[in-house]
């Protein structure tokens, strides 16, 4: 059973004589509803000037009718829950029932009748099937079949599954529940519709019910060339509504759909446009009659499809991008004497570089490469990055930092794929760096502007083999000293056609730029690489430490 | 970049040649792992190659570890100066495997 608090609200709400002070007070003793309705008070969806603040003005604001239909969402919802019927899909359900409820809105506003008594018809009439499937859980794996059938041909089903139907189930749960007659009338008799012996208003509802249910299965059912014949007879004969409008009708349902899953908090898949859905019919006529017009029709569906899933790639790549660039340090990190500079050659990147302050005063630091490119090399990038922003909080020395880092990786990594990486700690007192190097490219000690040092990789990457050894390097890091670490992308720039850099290139830059500030003097060799006339094939990534 | 395999005593040889870059890296990974998992010992000839680049490294480097968990025995010979450049940088010539050419491995040679 719902909560009786909420069930209350529902019957006061019935009741036209029944005034807004009595219902607020109702309303009041449910915190649920409360909170839902001042929340809802306050949505776009119905759009109220200034903030709703308190029960009884949203209560006036809102009106009774869409108060009952708030009430009635949180008692079925609170009625069954998810976790009795894990398998269960109940958001789908619940989906299918808010179409029906949407449907079924629509179509009494169109017929001029009462569209919140519409909206909760459409959302009841099947709740009779969720309570089916709680009592008879062995079952839950039919439910994608019922799902994707037509009103008439689930019904059978249903008779042969459970031995009932959803309008008995329905009846008796809304007889239990005390609701409204012509809602419990509408419950168990909307399979029957006009035929049975029922009440004129009983009636009306039970039309809007058996629409709404035809209209929804245009959206779901596995029929949907039978599914828009019948609820365009349907709407015909009950409301004398043409084709052409049954479109238009149809054609609100997506846009409804959001707005009311976002006011009643459910929870939607993406909404098909009812065009698609037409289109999709008429496929099915090509092969029967294969007309220019509709084979045209069929390529601008393709090529509709084709730009939808572009457009869906980009807006995942671009999220895919936000992520890696939130992975790098910004302008919140800055550190003195310390700067990073990461250029991708793709919207993803398999190069990072990471900085950051430890508790000792200390700056923890590193650059690395990802083996290959894509999507799988940007995933592994956010791993490693993510691994050495953590652990590297608590291991200091940059030589077990790696030998972890290297075990984590090998564990869980694809066959093949590996890291490259140098990584470090500045002591910004002493002036001491300590640095190891995973299989990455020698990090450049410049004095001034010439070439001081370099110190080669000792070890492999990390991800290639079980124990390795990731030997230190010390150095100290005085003023007028700048170590420069990069990636591969850097080297193998294409300056002045075919040319690569090359380290000769690299060394020119950093003696021809080295009395810049670190960041601007990062861009400044970026940007000449850039512009050089090369391609830029890899992604290229810098990071600078100044004595 | 071009290939070609051939049977010598226990070993099947990959001759790899030309610019192993991201181009066509998935295709000598796909010859590589093809050979292996036809349960036979592998040797990659580098000798005609004259670049490659991370992910041509990654190729050879997943043949490597599928081979040490097949059992299998991998090995790079003829390492051009270029490639053996790119391994020496990485330290990857500590983990593979190389010699000077089939006739040194299979003599028992360096």
């Amino acid at each position: 059973m719902p909560p009786q608090g909420v069930l209350a609200v529902v019957h006061a709400c019935a009741r036209n004589e029944m005034d807004a002070t009595r219902i607020s007070e109702l309303v009041t003793q449910v915190p649920s509803l409360s909170a839902e309705l001042l929340r809802l008070s306050n949505t776009a969806y119905f759009g109220f000037s200034g903030e709703v603040t308190s029960i009884a003005r949203a209560v006036t604001l809102i009106g009774h009718r869409v108060l009952r239909n708030i009430a009635l969402c949180i008692a079925m919802k609170a009625t069954l829950k998810p976790d009795q019927l894990p398998a269960f899909p109940v958001a789908e359900f619940w989906e299918m029932a808010l179409r029906r409820g949407v449907c079924a809105r629509i179509l009494a506003a169109e017929a001029a009748q009462d569209k919140e008594a519409g909206f909760t018809v459409g959302l009841l009439q099947d709740f009779g099937l969720l309570v089916m499937f709680y009592l008879n859980p062995k079952v839950t794996n039919e439910w994608s079949r019922l799902s994707e059938l037509t009103p008439d041909t689930r019904y059978d089903l249903e008779q042969q599954l459970f031995n009932t139907t959803h309008d008995r189930v329905g009846f008796q749960l809304a007889q239990a529940w005390s609701l409204p007659e012509e809602f419990t009338i509408a419950m168990g008799y909307h399979h029957q519709g006009t035929s049975a012996e029922i009440d004129k208003s009983s009636v009306e509802l039970c039309k809007l019910a058996q629409c709404a249910d035809w209209m929804s299965a245009v959206f779901t059912s596995d029929n949907r060339r039978e599914a828009i014949k019948q609820s365009r007879s349907l709407l015909l004969d009950y409301y004398g509504i043409s084709s052409e409008q049954s479109n238009d009708l149809m054609a609100q349902v997506a846009v409804s759909m959001n707005e009311a899953a976002s006011a009643f908090r459910f929870d939607l898949g993406e909404q098909v446009d009812f065009e698609d859905l037409i289109g999709e019919a008429n496929l099915h006529l090509v092969e029967e009659n294969l007309s220019f017009q509709q084979m045209n029709w069929h390529l601008e569906h393709t090529l509709k499809e084709r730009d939808k899933i572009a457009s869906e790639l980009n807006k995942e790549l671009d999220l895919a991008r936000e992520v890696q660039r939130s992975l790098l340090p910004d302008e919140s990190d800055h550190l003195e004497g310390i700067a990073g500079l990461n250029v991708s050659a793709k919207v993803v990147s398999g190069d990072f570089y990471d900085f950051y302050k430890l508790r000792n005063g200390k700056v923890a630091f590193c650059i690395a490469d990802v083996s290959g490119k894509g999507m799988n090399a940007a995933l592994l990038m956010a791993k490693a990055s993510s691994l050495f922003h953590c652990l590297g909080k608590s291991i200091h020395d940059p030589s077990k930092l790696l030998a972890m880092l290297n075990r984590e990786i090998l564990e869980t990594s694809i066959h093949g794929m590996f890291v490259t990486m140098l990584a470090g700690v500045f002591d910004p007192e002493s002036r001491v760096v300590k640095i190891a190097n995973a299989g990455h490219l020698p990090a450049i000690l410049m004095r001034g502007s010439t070439f001081d040092s370099e110190y080669p990789a000792m070890a492999p990457p990390l991800g290639v083999i079980p124990d390795a050894r990731f030997p230190l390097d010390e150095l100290r890091l005085t003023s007028n000293m700048h170590l420069y670490l990069y990636t591969d992308g850097l080297l193998e720039a294409k300056v002045n056609g075919e040319q690569r850099l090359e380290r000769e290139g690299l060394l020119q830059l950093f003696s021809r730029y080295s009395d810049i500030p670190p960041a601007m003097r990062l861009l400044h060799i970026v940007t000449d690489v850039r512009s050089s006339g090369g391609r830029v094939d890899d992604d290229m990534t810098i990071l600078l430490l100044k004595g | 970049m071009t290939y070609l395999i051939e049977e010598k005593n226990d070993y099947l040889v990959v001759y790899l040649e030309g610019e192993v870059d991201l181009s066509c890296s998935p295709e000598a990974r796909r010859v590589i792992l093809d050979c292996l998992q036809k349960q036979r010992h592998l040797l990659v000839d580098l000798s005609r190659v004259s670049y490659i680049d991370s992910s041509g490294v990654a190729s050879l480097v997943e043949g490597y570890q599928v081979s040490r968990s097949k059992n299998l025995n991998f090995a790079l010979v003829g390492v051009s100066d270029n490639a053996l450049n790119v391994l020496k940088l990485a330290r990857l010539d500590q983990v593979f495997p190389i010699y000077t050419s089939i006739e040194a491995l299979l003599q028992g040679g360096s």
